[in-house]
């Protein structure tokens, strides 16, 4: 056991590596099982662009909000404030609109918004490297207070007239037939692709997420990356909200934001167990984030009970870490 | 050996005659014990033998054997020849809890106790505990036996008391009481002094020697020499897996026992001739740098030489290299470098002035697991590989080409530079961390312990590529836990004690025994 340091690697075998290879293309072989058998089922409805644009624009609010929680768990910090922060985006902006109709632009509301957020992800960035305070526990306060205070600035009230239709574009407008939301998560999921895989941000984030210590000793100023990928989280969940407000065509005070949280974690830590084994990225992401998209929208298209989709989906996600885990165990 | 007869369960007379096990007092005794791992014998034969009564202190270098010794004796590890006789009958020891049945406990350098449980708690962890009604857990009968076992091993403190809230002394006399508690005859001490001051210390040593009159044994451990003269009864030396000598309490000398550690016999080959060694000028020193562990600290080193920092552990050797680095905080005195005056707040300002630090536990503080050998490489230097000052794209092309580079000339063995880092072998690993520095373009380099954890191949590897790394005009900081290394490496020591540094040795006087006669103290030389 304490002198196994020079074996490893030395014992790999060649050939055909289960284990390796469902860790890596696991759940991408599911994500084509499920598509088969969907399509067998439902020929006439399930394998068709429309549906295909469908399915893509019902989860274009979860995979925007997904891309930018991947941005900070590849730091290795959890943040539990995206669904009061999207809460916050989708209720901030049509707030300001409706309150002043004639000062405040559709452009403008959403910059505010998106700007907010951000600052309360540099705020909860600053908890977490100046304070010593776990990202998960300050994101839950900061979440909590964020809560709060929405409820208290709208007296909980919902803000259904007055919203401008520029607004409701974002969410329900189209470019070339596809629609806005998609258009919007594509473009995030671009742009923090871009970020993670090819700027030495995502290389420093990349590096602090491995090993805080080893980036600190190479001269990497680690406390001032959590204010950064936090702050680009806040901003997805916001955007995320936001849109949720434009599509609804109504500012909600509370619980936009809860319904995605779960599914945002699920889709980036089934990412994580896809193409790289226990990393997190935008690629494996999008691969989570279709793969919720698609056992909700095939499983109601056959008609099966809603219930069977959580089911469906814990399962999904303990085989996807599980499968995952495989190679890490072994790597030890 | 006889042992290997069968019927291990009560040993014949004439076997107990022929091999005079039964002598009285003796109730440990290992024999001619064997651990070989994969690749090395981390025991060679030991002999070593424990009376009723007795302190008994195990010295060696690091790697000399102690810890696999103790592991073996305390039911961790399976030797793989050799015997081993408690109170003259043959065991074998294939648990700890075995061994614990036996009464053989082990006190591990941070006495294994929950700090945030009480003392009766720590104490009674591992034991059924009592119960009313078959159900709940009786605290006040284990109030009460806690305060029994504390006034047997003469500790006064309440029973209730936070483990967390002890003295480091007071920790150590409780982590004894646990030992004692259940029923050990043999108690093993791992370095318990390590976290001791001198008087606290003084107060662990009254209270086992009071134990051990009352028929206790210790197994005591340590790299403190002194207070090896001032309690052990007797001692064992190890050196490479073997016992390289034995005394008792009359026979001891400083000498004998420091020759034994570090291997008398041993040739001490001149592989650094300093009077051929062209220095350059100066390019960092410090004044009376001060912070943590260390205090007034003064050195100058030039460019082209190898600066060895040497000492036990605790000594502030390991510690300086921190403080150098910006790690820990700077409490006074001055640094500079290339004649600049230097303050560090934090590695990346010493990364800035061109200082590069290798540090000791690879897998905790340099590597970056999971990633692959190009990321590990050019992680400290993206800056030279972005497109623009904002977006700071990474160019990859170049990126791969450099470590490529840095590899290709550390000779570094790998399937190729995109596979991961894990893949690769310690020595290996160790030559991409350094080879990150290379390319960084440091000009002082800080290694702590770079040979720890690598096989003897990529030992020599790493020996030449830091003199090397010296011979191109950078200048090197040297530490190591391995006492044989600095006469090998180095072409000047400065030997660190209890924070201070008590001496420097150059060229022929810097010989492992010289070193470690500083490094140990000869206040009370016999």
């Amino acid at each position: 056991m304490s002198a196994s340091i020079e074996l490893k690697g030395s014992e790999r075998k060649p050939g055909f590596d289960l284990p390796a290879w469902l860790a890596r293309f696991g759940t991408l072989a599911s994500l084509a099982l499920l598509l088969i058998i969907f399509s067998f089922a439902r020929s006439d409805v399930f394998p068709t662009v429309d549906n295909l644009l469908n399915i893509m624009n019902q989860v274009s609010i979860l995979g925007t909000m997904a891309f930018g929680l991947t941005v900070c768990l590849v730091m290795g910090l959890f943040d539990l404030s995206i669904a009061a922060m999207a809460t916050l985006g989708g209720y901030v902006a049509t707030f300001l609109l409706v309150q002043y109709p004639d000062t405040i632009s559709v452009p403008v509301a959403v910059l505010i918004s998106l700007a907010i957020a951000a600052v309360i992800g540099v705020f909860n960035g600053l908890i977490v490297s100046y304070l010593g305070i776990s990202a998960f526990i300050a994101t839950l306060a900061t979440g909590s207070i964020i809560t709060g205070a929405m409820l208290g600035i709208s007296n909980s009230k919902t803000i259904i007239t007055g919203i401008p239709d520029e607004f409701l574009i974002i969410g329900q407008g189209s470019v070339f037939g596809v629609s806005n939301p998609i258009l919007i998560m594509l473009a995030i999921g671009v742009l923090l692709w871009l970020v993670l895989e090819h700027t030495q941000l995502g290389r420093h984030l990349y590096a602090i997420g491995g090993s805080a210590e080893a980036s600190r000793l190479s001269g990497i100023a680690v406390k001032r990356y959590a204010p950064i990928a936090l702050s680009i989280c806040a901003v997805c969940a916001a955007l995320g909200g936001l849109m949720a407000a434009s599509v609804l065509g109504a500012g909600r005070p509370q619980g936009v934001g809860d319904t995605y949280l779960l599914n945002a974690f699920a889709a980036v830590f089934i990412g994580a167990s896809s193409l790289r084994p226990g990393k997190f990225h935008i690629i494996g992401t999008f691969i989570g984030v279709m793969l919720i998209g698609i056992i909700n929208n095939g499983l109601s298209i056959m008609g099966v009970p809603t219930y069977w989709q959580y089911i469906v989906q814990g399962v999904l996600l303990i085989i996807a870490l599980f499968s995952a885990g495989l190679l890490t165990m072994r790597r030890r | 050996m006889s042992s290997n007869k069968v019927g291990v369960a009560s040993p014949t007379r004439d076997e107990a005659t022929s091999n005079a096990r039964e002598r009285p007092g003796v109730v440990l005794e290992v024999k001619g014990l064997v651990k070989e791992y994969p690749g090395t014998r981390a025991l060679d034969g030991v002999d070593i033998e424990i009376r009723q009564g007795e302190i008994h202190a195990l010295l060696g270098e690091n790697g000399a054997g102690k810890s696999t010794l103790i592991r073996s004796i305390c039911g961790a590890s399976r030797p793989t020849a050799g015997q081993i006789f408690i109170d003259g009958r043959p065991v074998e020891l294939n648990s700890p809890q075995e061994a614990q049945d036996l009464g053989i406990a082990v006190v591990h350098q941070h006495f294994n106790l929950v700090p945030q449980l009480s003392v009766a708690e720590n104490l009674f962890l591992s034991q059924t505990l009592p119960r009313r009604m078959g159900v709940f857990v009786n605290w006040s009968v284990i109030g009460r036996r806690a305060k029994k076992l504390l006034e047997r091993v003469g500790l006064n403190i309440d029973p209730w008391t936070e483990v967390s809230k002890l003295r480091p002394d007071e920790s150590a006399m409780v982590a004894i009481a646990k030992a004692i508690g259940s029923d050990a005859r043999i108690v093993i001490l791992d370095e318990p002094t390590s976290a001791l001051l001198p008087a606290e210390v003084s107060i662990l040593f009254g209270h086992m020697r009071r134990l051990a009159t009352e028929g206790h044994s210790f197994l005591y451990v340590s790299h403190r020499l002194t207070e090896v003269f001032e309690i052990a009864d007797r001692v064992t030396v190890l050196r490479d897996g073997r016992r390289a000598g034995a005394w008792t309490r009359e026979e001891m000398s400083r000498k004998a026992i420091i020759k034994a550690i570090v291997g008398g016999d041993k040739p001490w080959i001149e592989e650094t001739d300093v009077s051929r060694i062209a220095y350059g000028e100066s390019v960092f020193a410090a004044a009376a740098l001060a912070g943590g562990k260390v205090r007034d600290l003064t050195f100058e080193l030039r460019s082209g030489e190898i600066l060895g920092f040497a000492g036990l552990p605790g000594s502030g050797a390991e510690e300086a290299l921190d403080l150098l680095f910006g790690r820990s905080a700077v409490a006074g005195g001055h640094l500079t470098v290339h004649g600049k005056p230097l303050t560090l707040r934090s590695p990346r300002d010493a990364k800035t002035a061109g200082i590069a630090l290798v540090p000791k536990n690879r897998h905790t503080e340099s590597l970056l697991s999971g990633a692959s050998v190009r990321e590990n490489i050019s992680l400290p230097n993206l800056d030279r590989f972005v497109s623009d000052p904002f977006a700071r794209f990474i160019r990859r092309g170049r990126e791969r080409a450099e470590s490529q580079g840095v590899a290709a000339k550390l000779a570094i063995k790998m399937p190729g530079i995109e596979s991961s880092i894990d893949s690769l072998s310690g020595g290996n690993q160790q030559k991409a961390i350094l080879g990150r520095w290379l390319a960084s373009g440091a000009k002082i380099f800080m290694l702590n312990s770079p040979t720890a954890a690598v096989d003897i191949g990529a030992k020599a590897d790493i020996y030449n590529l830091i003199r090397e790394i010296a011979a191109s005009g950078a200048a090197v900081i040297f530490t190591s836990t391995e006492v044989e290394e600095f006469p090998r490496v180095c072409h000047r020591v400065i030997i660190f004690r209890d924070g201070v540094v008590v001496g420097e040795l150059s060229g022929a006087t810097a010989t492992e025994a010289n070193i470690m006669h500083l490094a140990v103290g000869d206040e009370d030389e016999r």
